[in-house]
């Protein structure tokens, strides 16, 4: 069957098949990976306030990273823990890895701070931990309020927590310095916040997929969130404070290309469209 | 052959496979696509056991002899007498309490949450001692001025118990379509973030694609991903 394509320019620039749009941001994409042109990265406020509250927590105290997220939304929330453990590993605090849900993040998780703690020399269990995957939601999080070791029971290794030298102090929520959510879950964050963050006044510093972003502002203006990362962009940001670019940094900068070409494209439909509309005026 | 580089080639086979659907709808990716429904699936079950049932249920009662929890199935399987017209009240039994607990759980962590989101709205609209006349504009004027702006014209807009008609009527239709003006550039705000976590994936998958795959067939591919 024929295709009966436009023939006016003003028409075919608002109906380009969506092959070639695909092949674009495809070719833009792969260009961009192999022969990358830099763009700065500027760290906002939210991400630098990620830094800062790792920064802040004072020695005697743990920081939990809690990395409720899995394969897929690993390009965005996978680059955000990494920065978040070498944020750690710099300013010498301990953490101690955990998730609440899906298990398969605690598992990924784990392997990016296994790689970062042989780069530090730091050592599991005195310098970081993981706690592993924990079921039970707000259960798990109202039992680790009141006892930390009962809570949790054994790490990922199955090592009972309590047998872990860093541990060693460690009863209940008070002695946790900050808790850093990573997440590709909504809902998530208000069981921390509802929980942990309000009854027991311990800051939470968080990182989320673009996509759900928009809705967690208003924890951070009003400073229930200490600092927040936005998907790859705030991941980008977060390397480029603790100076160390990765994978963050090369996709935000193939991104950036991206939305060059997406911006483009919808410029040029609009002109097509305006074109289209003064063509169709008598 | 070794387990990873099976692993690797059956990745990037799914993504390819998967990716076809940007052709057109093909048995490829629908081929992918229930592959991947399957393996959730059965992933979701072997976790259940393992990290759920195992640890928490079956070695308690088995190994520690703690018979008691031989009722928590029990309790669990009242709730297929939803199906049943004369004894369906043991369902209901079971939802009551579970209804109860979340219940619960969330009107306590209810006022957390948004009490202090209910504070930060009440902003300082005029100068505050010691403030410099910098700070005013861009705190004050810039950040709190807007914000109460778009709060209370947003707020008008879900404010349907006044028709727009008549003097007072009139300012608040004005006041709700500045809203909706507003509430328009928020979920375009929200789009262009769905649009950046969509690319993020594609980016994700292409790199995988180039520096992973190709890159264990040709080094070169391999050594741009450092």
């Amino acid at each position: 069957m024929a295709i009966d394509y436009p023939k006016a320019l003003s028409d075919r620039i608002q109906q380009i098949p969506r092959h070639f749009i695909y092949l674009l941001l495809f070719g833009v994409v792969v260009w961009q990976l192999l022969a990358p042109i830099r763009m700065p990265i500027v760290p906002s406020h939210p991400s630098q306030g990620v830094y800062d509250a790792i920064a802040a927590v004072p020695d005697d105290k743990i920081i939990i990273i809690t990395t409720d997220w899995d394969a897929s939304t690993q390009a965005e929330t996978g680059p955000q823990t990494q920065a978040m453990i070498h944020a750690c590993f710099q300013n010498h605090k301990k953490f101690a890895i955990m998730n609440l849900q899906p298990p398969m993040g605690v598992k990924l998780a784990n392997d990016l701070a296994q790689e970062a703690a042989e780069e530090y020399g730091a050592v599991y269990g005195e310098d970081w931990c993981n706690w592993g995957y924990k079921y039970g939601y707000e259960n798990v999080l109202m039992s680790m309020a009141k006892n930390i070791p009962n809570a949790i029971g054994k790490d990922f290794y199955g090592t009972p927590v309590e047998q872990l030298p860093m541990m060693e102090g460690v009863e209940s929520v008070k002695e946790v310095g900050l808790v850093c959510i990573v997440t590709g879950l909504s809902a998530m964050t208000e069981m921390w916040i509802g929980l942990i963050q309000g009854p027991y006044n311990i800051p939470v510093a968080s990182a989320y997929t673009a996509v759900m972003a928009p809705i967690y502002y208003p924890y951070l203006d009003s400073g229930q969130l200490q600092g927040m990362l936005v998907g790859a962009k705030g991941a980008a940001e977060l390397e480029s404070v603790v100076a160390r670019p990765g994978k963050a940094v090369a996709i935000m900068n193939v991104q950036s290309w991206a939305h060059v070409l997406i911006i483009l494209l919808i410029i040029l439909g609009n002109v097509g469209f305006i074109f289209a509309r003064r063509a169709r005026q008598p | 052959m070794n387990p990873d580089l099976f692993i690797l080639w059956a990745a990037a086979i799914a993504t390819l496979g998967v990716y076809t659907i940007l052709y057109r709808e093909n048995p490829i990716s629908r081929l992918f696509e229930h592959i991947f429904v399957g393996l959730s699936a059965g992933y979701l079950l072997a976790t259940t056991w393992t990290l759920n049932l195992e640890g928490k249920w079956w070695n308690p009662m088995i190994q520690d002899k703690k018979w008691y929890w031989i009722f928590a199935p029990i309790v669990g399987l009242l709730f297929y007498f939803i199906y049943s017209r004369r004894l369906g009240w043991l369902a209901r039994l079971v939802m009551g309490l579970f209804f109860g607990a979340a219940a619960g759980t969330f009107f306590r962590q209810f006022f957390p949450i948004f009490s202090p989101q209910i504070y930060a709205c009440f902003k300082p609209l005029g100068p505050q001692p010691g403030m410099s006349v910098e700070g005013f504009v861009f705190e004050v004027i810039l950040h709190h001025w807007i914000f109460v702006v778009i709060l209370l014209t947003v707020l008008s807009y879900f404010f349907f118990s006044v028709s727009h008609e008549g003097r007072f009527g009139r300012g608040l239709g004005r006041s709700a379509l500045l809203g909706r003006w507003f509430l328009m550039i928020a979920f375009g705000a929200m789009f262009g973030n769905t649009v950046m976590a969509r690319i993020s994936l594609f980016i994700g998958r292409i790199r995988f694609l180039l520096f992973d795959w190709l890159g264990s067939l040709i080094p070169w591919f391999a050594q741009r991903g450092l």
